[in-house]
C-alpha cells in the first residue's frame, strides 16, 4: 500500500492560489489590487522557503529525523559521562572477547582454503583393513582412514574419470641448510599437480608441475612458503638459488603465494618438495613403492558437472578393484582377511574446500566451549547495559512524558531510544574491534607454546569476523534499548506527570528483578566453568607420571638432516649420547623415537612366545625404540630383571624390556616375562629376549593411561631415524643448554639441535588446550563478577532510592538503621538465592556436555559450585549493602519531605 | 532538571509549535472542509490576533497531517470561484482531535495548579 507522493508542483500551485485568496480577501478589506497582493506575499513570509521545506521533507525528513535523534542522543550520552563509560566499556570488552574467540572458531572450522575455488574440492578417507605400517596424525574416526599408499594414489589418479585433479601431500621434518646455516623445519611432500591443482599462485619464480613428479630420487627442487621465505630469508632473491634439505642439495624454483599454507589446515609448511625426493626427507623409510606405506593425505577436485556422490561410486568401483590387486600379494589370503581387506573396504568422498585437517577434530571441543564461554559473557554485558539503560530511563520519565504531550508519537521516542542504544552499540563495537587484533595476538602466542612451527592462527581480523561482529552489534542494542522501550511504549503520561514519587512504571520492578537474576546466574555459570577448568589443569599439572618430570631437559636431534647416510645415524646418535653424559652438572642422558608427554605414539602389533593370540585379536603395543641409559635417565623404576647396559650393543644378543601391563596382558605376572621372546609378526630378524620389567608411567599424555609397552634398542633396531634425547641435570636445568649446544657441535657444526625444552614445559606444551579453556574462563569469569558487580550496583542503588519515602516511614516509625539495611540486603539475598536455585541445574548440565575436556574433577564438583555460589553471593551482598546503607542513613523527616 | 535547559533552544520548541499546529488545525477542521488559507485566517481571527501562523509551517503542517491520513485533501474551487486545495478531517482525525484535546486540556490544568502556586513547589 504505498501512496503516490505529492508532486512539489502540486504544491507550488495550492502557495499561489492561497496568494490569491489572501489578495481577494485583503481588497474586500478595502486594499489596492497591488497593495493586497503585495501584503498577501509579505504575510506568507518567503514562499520560495516554504517550498524548499516542502521538498526537503519528502526527500531527507527521515534523514533528518536520524541525524536529530543521533544528536540529541549523543548530546545525552555526553552529559552522562559515567553512565555511558561503563556501558561503552563493557561492550567494548564483551564485543571484543566476541570477535576474538569468533575469528578462531571461523578460522579452526569454518573458513575455506585460500585457493580456487574451495567448494569443488573434496577429502578422500577409506574403510578397510590395512597391512603393513600407517603414519598417521589422527582425525580419523572409524571407516575413515585418510592416509594412503603412494602407489594407490598414483593408480586413483592415473585411472579415474572424476577429478580434474587429485593432489597428495604428507607432512614432515627437514633439516635446510641456506647460507651455511642449519635449521630444523617443517616439510610438506606434494604431488606435482599440487599447486596447480589448488589454484595457488607463486609469489615468486614458478611451482611445481607434473615434470617435478617424475621418477624416485630425480626432482631435487622446492618451493619455499611465504611466511618462511619472509621471516627467515629476508625476502631474498631466491629463485634459482640451491639449498640443502637433509645434506642434499635442491633448488629453489619458486615462493608460493602469500596466505597459503597447506591443503591440510592446520599445517604451516615452510618448505615443499616433490613426494618422489620422501627418500631424501625420510631416509628411514621406503614410501613409494610400498602398497602397505600408508603416509599421505588425498584431495581431488572435482570436475565441472561432476558431484560428489557421483565421483564417490566411481571411484569406489576403481578403488575396490585396485585393492583386489592388492589382497593378492598379502601373506594372509583367509576368507576372514578377504573380508575386511575387500568386502568392508570403502572410499568416501567429503567436501573439502575447508581441507581436511587432524588438528580440527582437536580443537573443535575447545573452541565451542569458548564459544559458548564467550556467548555467556554478551549475554551478561546485554543484561547488563540494559539495566544501566533502564536506571537510566526510569529517571527520564517525566522528559518522556512531556514529549508525549507534546505531540511526540509512540514510535518516535522508540526512535530516539533506539538512537541512543545504536551509538552505544557503535561506540562498544570500535572499541571491541581495536581490542580484538591484539587480544588474539596474545592469545595465539600463548596458544601457539613453545612450538617452532608456524602458528596456525592469524590475528587478523577478515570480512567474516567484522560482519559477525556488526550483527552480533545490531542484535545486542536492538536487545538493550528495547528494554527501556517496554516500559516508555506508552506510559500514562498523566499519572506519570502527577504522581510525584516519579514510579509510574510497575511493569519495571519485574524487569529490574530479572535484570538481577540474569546477572547472577549468567556469572555464576562462568564462575562455576572457571572454576571446574582451572581444578582440571591444577589436576593435570600434578597428575603423576610414574617418573621425576623435573630438572629434565628435551631436545631433538636427527643425523639425517644434517646428511648422514643412514648407516651412519646410529653411531653419531650414540657419540652425541656419551658426549653430554659426561658434561658437568648432568645425571644422565638417555634418547627414543617415541617422545614422551607429547602426544606421539609408535605402536604396532607384535608376536609373543608362548602366547596364543584369540581369533581375530588384533593387539597393538607401544613401541619405542630407546638409548641404553633412557629408562635410567627418565628413573623408571623396574620391576624385575635388569635395565638395558652399554654392554647391549648393535652386534650382541637382542634385547628387550617390557612394562608391567604388557607382561600382565602377555604372561600373566611380571616375573614370567623374563627370558620369553618378543618380535615384530611376519618378521624373525626382529626377535628380542626379554630381559626386563619396568613399572607403568604416563607415555602418550598426562590424561592417557599407560598402554602396553615394549622396549627395544635403537642400536638394535633396522632403520633409526631422528631421536628425542632426555637430559637429567642436577641443577637448574637451563644452565645445561648452552653446553648441550656446544659438545653436540664440537661432534659435527652440521648437527642441528631442535628447541631445548623442560620436561615441565613440555607438559605444559602437551596440556595447552586445557590452559587455553581456563585462562579464557578465568578471565571470562572474572569479567562477568565484575560486570555483576556493576549492573547489580546500578540496579539496587536506584531502587533503594526509589524507596527512599518508603524508608524514611518505617525509620520514622522507629526502625533501627540495620533493620532497614537488613531488609534491603535480604531482598536482594533472597532474589539472587532464587536465581542460583535455577542456575545450578543448568550448570551442572552445561558442564556435563564439557566432562570430556576435564581432568580428575567431577562436573559436578560440590566445592567448585560452593565457591561460585559464595562468590557471588559476596558480588551481590556488596553490591546491595553500599546502598541499602546510604539510604539508611538519610534524615527520615528529610526523605519524607524529598518528594 | 538541568538537562531540560540544553534542549529547549532548538527542537522542542519546533516540537511544542508542531504539536499545538495539528491540534489547532484539527480543530478548525471540525467546523466542515476548509482551504490552507482559510484555516490561517480561522485560527487568527478565533485566537483574536494573538496566534500568528507562519503560513509555511500551516502547509508544511497540512502536508504532514495528510501523510498520517489525519486529514484528506482535494482540489475545489472557492465561495468565490478560484481554485483551491481543500482539507477535511478523516474519522482517524477526529479520534486523533479528542485525545489531543483531552492530553492538552490535562496539561494546562497540570501547569496551571503549578504556576498558580500549589503549597510544596514553592520551596524547590
Amino acid at each position: 500500500m504505498f501512496r503516490r507522493k505529492r508532486r512539489a508542483e502540486d504544491f507550488a500551485e495550492e502557495i499561489k492560489a492561497h496568494l490569491d485568496l489572501e489578495a481577494e480577501d485583503l481588497k474586500h478589506e478595502g486594499l489596492s489590487v497591488d497593495e493586497a497582493r503585495r501584503q498577501a506575499r509579505a504575510e506568507f513570509g518567503s514562499v520560495q522557503t516554504a517550498q524548499e521545506r516542502f521538498y526537503l521533507k519528502n526527500r531527507i525528513g527521515w534523514f533528518e529525523n536520524l541525524l536529530r535523534d543521533l544528536r540529541y542522543g549523543l548530546r545525552g550520552l555526553w552529559h552522562n559521562p559515567g553512565f555511558t563509560a561503563v556501558a561503552v566499556i563493557t561492550l567494548g570488552l564483551a564485543i571484543g572477547a566476541n570477535a576474538s574467540i569468533f575469528s578462531l572458531f571461523d578460522q579452526a572450522l569454518l573458513r575455506t582454503l585460500p585457493v580456487k575455488d574451495p567448494g569443488q574440492l573434496v577429502v578422500l578417507s577409506f574403510a578397510g583393513d590395512t597391512d603393513g605400517h600407517t603414519h598417521s596424525y589422527g582425525g580419523n574416526p572409524p571407516g575413515h582412514r585418510h592416509e594412503f599408499s603412494y602407489p594407490m594414489y598414483r593408480d586413483l589418479r592415473e585411472k579415474n574419470t572424476v577429478f580434474s585433479g587429485l593432489i597428495a601431500a604428507a607432512p614432515s621434518q627437514a633439516g635446510l641448510t641456506w647460507n651455511n646455516h642449519a635449521e630444523s623445519v617443517s616439510a610438506e611432500m606434494v604431488s606435482g599437480n599440487y599447486f596447480e591443482t589448488l589454484g595457488v599462485r607463486p609469489a615468486e619464480g614458478r611451482l611445481f608441475d607434473a615434470n617435478d613428479e617424475t621418477a624416485e630420487g630425480a626432482n631435487p627442487v622446492a618451493v619455499l612458503s611465504f611466511d618462511y621465505w619472509k621471516t627467515h630469508l629476508d625476502e631474498a632473491p631466491v629463485v634459482g638459488h640451491a639449498v640443502l634439505v637433509n645434506g642434499t642439495t635442491f633448488t629453489i624454483t619458486g615462493v608460493a603465494a602469500p596466505g597459503f599454507h597447506s591443503m591440510v589446515w592446520g599445517r604451516t609448511p615452510d618448505v615443499f618438495v616433490p613426494i618422489t625426493m620422501q627418500r631424501v626427507v625420510e631416509p628411514e623409510w621406503t614410501y613409494l613403492k610400498d602398497h602397505d606405506s600408508y603416509f599421505i593425505d588425498l584431495m581431488g577436485r572435482l570436475r565441472p558437472g561432476v558431484t560428489r556422490v557421483q565421483a564417490q561410486s566411481a571411484l569406489n568401483l576403481l578403488f575396490l578393484s585396485l585393492r583386489r590387486s592388492e589382497f593378492a600379494l598379502l601373506h594372509d589370503q583367509s576368507a576372514n582377511a578377504r573380508k575386511g581387506y575387500i568386502d568392508e573396504a570403502h572410499l568416501n568422498l567429503e567436501p573439502g574446500g575447508g581441507g581436511f585437517s587432524p588438528m580440527r577434530g582437536d580443537v573443535r571441543t575447545p573452541l565451542l566451549i569458548m564459544m559458548g564461554m564467550v556467548l555467556l559473557v554478551v549475554s551478561m554485558a546485554i543484561v547488563n547495559v540494559a539495566s544501566l539503560l533502564l536506571v537510566r530511563a526510569a529517571s527520564r520519565v517525566r522528559e518522556f512524558s512531556i514529549r508525549y504531550s507534546l505531540g511526540a508519537t509512540g514510535g518516535q521516542i522508540l526512535r530516539q531510544l533506539l538512537a541512543e542504544g545504536a551509538l552505544l552499540g557503535v561506540a562498544g563495537a570500535a572499541i571491541g574491534l581495536l581490542l580484538a587484533p591484539r587480544a588474539l595476538q596474545l592469545l595465539i602466542h600463548w596458544m601457539h607454546g613453545s612450538s617452532p612451527d608456524e602458528p596456525v592462527f592469524s590475528s587478523t581480523l577478515d570480512w567474516h569476523v567484522l560482519l559477525f561482529t556488526i550483527a552480533a552489534t545490531f542484535i545486542a542494542s536492538l536487545l538493550f534499548s528495547l528494554a527501556p522501550a517496554v516500559q516508555f511504549w506508552n506510559p500514562r503520561l498523566a499519572d506519570a506527570l502527577k504522581q510525584n514519587t516519579g514510579t509510574g512504571i510497575g511493569g519495571s520492578l519485574k524487569f529490574r528483578r530479572t535484570c538481577v537474576a540474569l546477572q547472577v546466574g549468567f556469572s555464576l555459570l562462568l564462575i562455576v566453568g572457571a572454576g571446574l577448568f582451572v581444578r582440571t589443569i591444577q589436576n593435570l599439572r600434578n597428575v603423576n607420571a610414574g617418573f621425576a618430570t623435573d630438572h629434565l631437559l628435551s631436545f631433538d636431534l636427527s643425523p639425517a638432516m644434517a646428511g648422514y647416510p643412514l648407516p651412519d645415524v646410529a653411531p653419531v646418535e650414540q657419540r652425541v649420547l656419551d658426549a653430554i653424559a659426561v658434561l658437568p652438572g648432568v645425571r644422565g642422558a638417555g634418547a627414543t623415537n617415541d617422545a614422551d608427554l607429547a602426544g606421539d605414539n609408535r605402536t604396532g602389533d607384535v608376536k609373543v612366545s608362548g602366547y596364543t593370540p584369540k581369533p581375530n585379536e588384533d593387539f597393538d603395543v607401544e613401541l619405542p625404540w630407546v638409548s641404553d641409559n633412557y629408562l635410567q635417565t627418565l628413573g623408571v623404576p623396574l620391576a624385575a630383571g635388569r635395565y638395558f647396559a652399554p654392554s647391549d650393543t648393535a652386534t650382541s644378543t637382542r634385547v628387550a624390556i617390557v612394562n608391567q601391563s604388557f607382561a600382565q596382558h602377555f604372561f600373566g605376572s611380571v616375573g614370567a616375562a623374563l627370558g620369553q621372546h618378543v618380535s615384530r609378526p611376519g618378521r624373525p630378524e626382529t626377535d628380542a629376549t626379554i630381559v626386563g620389567v619396568v613399572r607403568d608411567v604416563k607415555h602418550t599424555t598426562v590424561r592417557d593411561p599407560a598402554m602396553p609397552t615394549c622396549y627395544v634398542l635403537f642400536v638394535q633396531s633396522a632403520k633409526v631415524g631422528g631421536l628425542k634425547y632426555y637430559v637429567r641435570t642436577w641443577q637448574s636445568p637451563d644452565s645445561a643448554v648452552n653446553s648441550i649446544r656446544a659438545a653436540v657441535a664440537q661432534i659435527d657444526p652440521k648437527l642441528v639441535v631442535g628447541e631445548v625444552s623442560t620436561m615441565t614445559d613440555a607438559i605444559d606444551d602437551s596440556i595447552l588446550e586445557e590452559r587455553t579453556i581456563a585462562l579464557l574462563a578465568t578471565v571470562f569469569g572474572v569479567l562477568a563478577t565484575i560486570l555483576a558487580g556493576i549492573g547489580l550496583y546500578g540496579i539496587l542503588a536506584y531502587s533503594t532510592t526509589q524507596r527512599t519515602r518508603e524508608i524514611g516511614i518505617r525509620m520514622a516509625l522507629g526502625a533501627h538503621r540495620g533493620t532497614v539495611i537488613g531488609m534491603i540486603v535480604r531482598d536482594v539475598m533472597v532474589l539472587a538465592g532464587a536465581a542460583v536455585g535455577v542456575t545450578i541445574p543448568l550448570a551442572i548440565v552445561g558442564s556435563r556436555l564439557v566432562r570430556s575436556e576435564l581432568f580428575g574433577i567431577s562436573f559436578a564438583d560440590p566445592a567448585v559450585y560452593g565457591m561460585g555460589i559464595l562468590v557471588i553471593g559476596a558480588v551481590a551482598a556488596l553490591a546491595s549493602l553500599i546502598p541499602a546503607q546510604r539510604s539508611a542513613s538519610v534524615n527520615p523527616v528529610d526523605a519524607l519531605r524529598a518528594e | 532538571m538541568g538537562r531540560m535547559t540544553t534542549r529547549q533552544k532548538t527542537e522542542e520548541r519546533i516540537a511544542l509549535l508542531q504539536g499545538t499546529l495539528d491540534l489547532l488545525i484539527l480543530r478548525t477542521l471540525l467546523l466542515g472542509p476548509c482551504h490552507g488559507q482559510g484555516v490561517a485566517r480561522s485560527i487568527q481571527r478565533q485566537s483574536e490576533d494573538v496566534l500568528f501562523v507562519d503560513h509555511g509551517s500551516l502547509y508544511l503542517a497540512l502536508q504532514r497531517l495528510e501523510d498520517k491520513k489525519w486529514i484528506s485533501a482535494k482540489w475545489g474551487t472557492s465561495e468565490n470561484n478560484r481554485k483551491a486545495r481543500f482539507y477535511s478531517l478523516t474519522p482517524k482525525g477526529r479520534e486523533q482531535l479528542l485525545e489531543k484535546t483531552s492530553e492538552w486540556e490535562r496539561l494546562t490544568r497540570a501547569m496551571g495548579l503549578i504556576l498558580r502556586g500549589s503549597a510544596g513547589s514553592s520551596e524547590v
